[in-house]
Formats: structure tokens, sequence, C-alpha cells
């Protein structure tokens, strides 16, 4: 931390030394200042990029970089090449332009210059408490002057697990996006969401008009034709219109198992009666393996929230029976702060990875409509392990 | 029979008592909400009731709670429920107290319009009545139920007929075999369920129970 911290500071220094070392004609200075310019500069990111990983992986605070990202440049029909801002000859002289533009315009190329002008005298001084109590104390030994030594070793060895602590707060405080660019993030975050959702929605309307018009529809419709020509034959031939009868009411019982599929695809009637505990403790026995359900202290939610949670487990037991070849399935469901936590466990061969299209990447869009998370832990040969917590009040 | 109808869908609630009174059967009253299911039950005490299970004001399960709260008060109250669906976990609720003189059936199970009537018979006589499908799932469902597994499929035969709630009778008739067959393997069925008679329960109840409670089932 201290180096990456004092890096800026050291380019400064050494073009300060340079200039020193030269000495002589007024002129000398240009090139160190300049030295010492360019390379803030460039330095910026790099050392506020790495400052964000060490934070990540020191205290797991994730703080994004919030940096624009560059839009592709496109030929136009004239042959010139556009880069959303000005028509330039070559690509690469537009891909340039458009680089150079968008480190300017950036407010994150602001926010990382304004961090490395901080974090030296913030973080930085604390960082190299350690570092130089470790020197002194080798100077300290080396000269001669052991009273020195053991008092740089002990502020060395006392300080050393405290000084990376204020990097966190300071990293916090001045190298997060501000609310504007987080609330623009959020808002195209959710705006893909809504696009899913639509997406979804209408996928499934299609699908239950589709199962209502080649199934119970039809059905009913040849039901209305067996009453018909039933009713014609009662007098003339009584035991084809008795058999028509028959037929007609087998056909009706079709329909109404049909039509009670249908609505179980759309919502499971225990889940409208009962709620998510109850709902998927049903579910659990009708699944051929063992299922355990345990839930502690789960009130009722927003029925949307209950439906998608429903579906993602039993979306998940299903590909633990059918996919993973589990001999037994743990579901847990529990209120905790902040959301409703479930858990599908299974003792399967695992392996279980989440592709375009497929059932793992239909829960997590799921749950992204209600800002729900969903963890997957598939090691090969297993255990199946996946963590989902949707926010709710 | 007097019965207690309760269906809060008009055309249903008039054609199942329309049907019922066709068989001769009295209709003394009809409730549309839970609470006044709840009330009807307690006030008429009828020889038997056929309960939907969803119904206002919050169309949940209001009236399988009215009829199992009805339960509590009155054991053994016989009611047969009706519903759009049937779900292995109400019908556990429903087999808990082990009294018979339960049903629990898809609507369309008026279709057959006899064996309806038979099933309320059935119900009103402190048996059961359970459908076909659910008893399908319970016998199909869990591979590590020990004590099911002891039984031979001809006993399983059995067992599912009498879990729908058949007499010894109607099962010989299904399965083509005579009665005396039928009483044997239903005490050897017994003794492998490990149920004894104490004359309390209904032992047929108990050994639907024994199935649904094994130690495959912890919930």
């Amino acid at each position: 931390m201290a180096v990456v911290a004092m890096l800026v500071p050291a380019v400064g220094a050494a073009a300060v030394l340079v200039w020193l070392w030269w000495g002589g004609t007024a002129w000398s200075w240009i090139a160190p200042v300049l030295w010492a310019g360019i390379g803030t500069l460039a330095l910026a990111r790099p050392v506020c990029r790495m400052v964000r990983a060490l934070v990540a992986r020191w205290t797991g605070t994730v703080i994004p970089g919030g940096y624009r990202q560059a839009e592709p440049v496109v030929r136009m029909s004239t042959g010139y090449w556009w880069n959303g801002r000005s028509y330039e000859k070559s690509r690469r002289d537009a891909q340039q332009d458009q680089r150079l533009w968008l480190w300017f315009t950036d407010p994150a190329t602001w926010r990382d210059l304004r961090f490395t002008a901080i974090a030296p005298v913030t973080v930085g001084v604390v960082a190299c408490v350690p570092p130089t109590g470790f020197a002194a104390a080798v100077l300290g030994f080396a000269r001669s002057m052991p009273l020195v030594g053991v008092l740089g070793l002990v502020v060395a060895v006392a300080t050393a697990p405290y000084a990376w602590r204020p990097v966190e707060p300071v990293a916090t405080r001045f190298l997060r996006a501000s609310p504007a660019m987080a609330l623009a993030e959020r808002v195209d975050e959710l705006t893909a969401q809504r696009a899913d959702a639509t997406v979804a929605q209408a996928a499934e309307i299609r699908r239950i008009e589709r199962d209502l018009h080649d199934g119970a529809q039809a059905r009913l419709v040849a039901l209305g034709m067996s009453l018909a020509t039933a009713e014609k034959l009662m007098d003339a031939d009584p035991e084809r219109a008795k058999a028509l009868l028959r037929d007609a009411r087998a056909g009706a019982a079709t329909s109404l198992t049909e039509l009670r599929e249908l609505v179980r695809g759309i919502n499971p009637p225990v889940l409208t009666e009962r709620g998510l505990v109850d709902a998927v403790r049903a579910f659990a026995l009708d699944c051929p393996l063992e299922v355990a359900v345990r839930a502690g202290g789960v009130p009722r939610l927003d029925p949307p929230i209950e439906s998608a949670v429903y579906f993602a487990i039993a979306e998940l037991v299903t590909n633990a029976i059918k996919h993973a070849h589990a001999s037994r399935v743990d579901v847990t469901m529990a209120k905790e702060d902040g959301g409703l936590v479930a858990e599908v466990t299974d003792d399967g061969r695992g392996g279980a990875a989440e592709r375009d299209g497929g059932g793992l990447a239909g829960v997590r869009h799921r749950l992204a409509v209600f800002d729900g998370t969903c963890e997957i832990t598939s090691p090969s040969g297993g255990p199946t392990r996946v963590r989902m917590m949707v926010p709710c009040a | 029979m007097r019965v207690v109808v309760a269906e809060d869908l008009y055309l249903l609630r008039d054609g199942m008592v329309r049907l019922i009174e066709a068989y001769g059967h009295e209709v003394v009253a009809t409730a549309t909400t839970g609470p006044e299911t709840l009330d009807a039950l307690r006030r008429h005490r009828p020889d038997v009731s056929v309960v939907d299970v969803r119904m206002p004001p919050a169309q949940s399960d209001e009236g399988l709670r009215a009829a199992l709260a009805a339960r509590r008060e009155v054991p053994g109250l016989p009611v047969l429920i009706l519903s759009q669906h049937v779900e292995q976990l109400y019908a556990r609720e429903l087999l808990a107290d082990g009294t018979g003189g339960i049903g629990y059936l898809l609507k369309e199970s008026v279709f057959d319009a006899d064996q309806f009537i038979d099933a309320l018979h059935r119900v009103a006589g402190g048996g059961t009545a359970m459908d076909p499908a659910v008893i399908a799932k319970l016998l199909a469902g869990g591979p590590t139920d020990r004590r099911l597994d002891r039984l031979t499929e001809r006993e399983h035969d059995v067992l599912r007929l009498m879990a729908e709630g058949l007499s010894n009778q109607a099962i010989a008739g299904r399965l083509f075999l005579s009665d005396s067959a039928i009483s044997k393997y239903t005490t050897s069925l017994f003794g492998k369920l490990g149920i004894t008679d104490d004359g309390n329960t209904n032992r047929r109840v108990l050994a639907v129970l024994a199935y649904l409670n094994g130690p495959a089932r912890s919930a």
C-alpha cells in the first residue's frame, strides 16, 4: 500500500531531484516538471485501479471504477471514421481521438487525479510508518545505535497490522462515483431488467395462448359437437347417443386436467392459497426423491416475489433431479436482514454452469427483476449449492 | 342424508344441490364463504358436507380451514372436500387426526354422478374417499420408505384402492379377486406397516397415514 500510494509523489520527488542535479540554466526546470506532470497523469488511473483491487481484496468493499466505455467507431459511407465526436481519416486516428477525449471528459479521470493528490498525505503517510520504522531499525543497528534500532523495530511491528486500515474509508469517500453517475448506471441496469422482464412475460403469454388454443379450446369445441350429435341421435339411435355422451364426458375431464396443468404452470394454486413455504413443501412432496424443506419465520411476501422465488426453487430442484442425479435435496428458506434467503443444496455430481438461455440464467433473470441475487457453487463432483437472496421489507 | 354444500361459484353450487337432491338427499344449508361454512357446519351438524377449498373473502384456503376447524370441534364430522386441484399437503392435513369421515376429490368427480354419491355415502359412513391422483402420487413417491418396499405388488394395489376409500368388497370387484383374498391381503399389509387395531381409529386411514408420515418424509 505504501508503494502504491507513494508512486506518484515518488515521480514528483524524482523530478525535483533531477532538477537539482542538473541545476544551472534558467530553463532546466522545464524537463523535470513536464516529466512529473505527464508521469502523474499517466499513473493516476493504474494507481487507482490498484487501490480498488487492494481494497476489494483486503476488506471486501467493492468500489466500482465507473469509467466510461468507448463506443465503437463506425465507418461512414464517405470512407471516414466517426467516433461519436469527430470524423477522422483512419480508424486508428478516430480511436486515438476518442480515447483522449474520453479520458479528458470522464469524471472518473478527475476523481482519480483528486485521489492521487489526497492519497499520499493520508493513506500514504500512515502506510509508510512500518517501512520507515523498519528502515530506522536497520540503520540503527548498522550504525551501532541500538536504542534507535529497537524503537524502530517496535514501531514497525506495532503499526504493521493497522497501517493499511485508513485506505478503505479514504478510497470509499474519494473514489466512489458521484451520486449522479451511480444513478445513471442504475437506470441502465433497470432498463435492461425491464427489457428482460417484458420479453419473458410476452413469451409466457404466447405460451399460455397457444396452450389454450390448441388444447382446452379445441377440446371444448369437440365436446360441443359430440353433444350436438348426441342430441340429434337421441331418438333414432339411443345407443350411439349414449356412447357419444360418454366420450363427451371423458373429453370434458381431459380438458379440465389440461387446464389444471396450465394453471399450475402460471401460478401454483397452493402458492395463492398458502404462500411460498407451503407451496415449496407441496412441490417437495410431489418430487420423486427426498426433498427436505426447512423454513423459519418466512412471512407472506408480495405475490410476484413469492412466485419468482417459488419458480426459482422449483427450477433448481428439477435441475438437481434431472441433471445432477442427486439422491437428496435440501431447501432452506429464512428471513434475514434485508431480505429473503433461499438455499438449495443437492448431493449430486456438481459441475452446474450458467449458460445463456439455460435454467440457471433463467433463475438469475427472474430474481434480478426484484434486485435479487443468486450465487452458485458447483464444483465438479458436487455438491451443488445455490444461494438466492431477494431484498424485501 | 342431511347435506351442507359450501361452494362460492353459483353454477357449481346449484348443480351440486340439484344432483344431491336428485339422489333423494336433503341439502339443509348452502354456504358461499369460509365463515358461513364454519357456521353452517356447527349449526346443522350435517351427515356429510361438501366443501370447496378456495372461497371468499380472501380466495385462499378458507373452505379447508373451516372444515378442519369444524372437525376439531366435532371429531369425525364427515367432510368431503371438492377442489379444482388436489395436493398431498392438504390430504395429509385432512387425514392427520386419523378418524376417517374424510374425502378429498377433484371437482370433476361429479361427472360420474353415481361414483360421486357413492363417495359421499362412504364419507358419511366414517370412511374415506381420496382422489386416485393423490393416492397415485403418494404411492409413487419416496423411494426411501423401507416399510413400503416390503409390500408385494398385489398388496400395493390393495393399499392404493384402500387409500382411495373403497371397501374390501369394492376392492375385490376391481381386482377380480374374492372378498376373503382381499381380507388376507389387508391383514398382511396392516402387519407389514405395523398398524394395530385399537378400536378407536380407522385402520384404513392409518394405512395411508403410515405412508404419509413415513421416516422419509420429514417436513
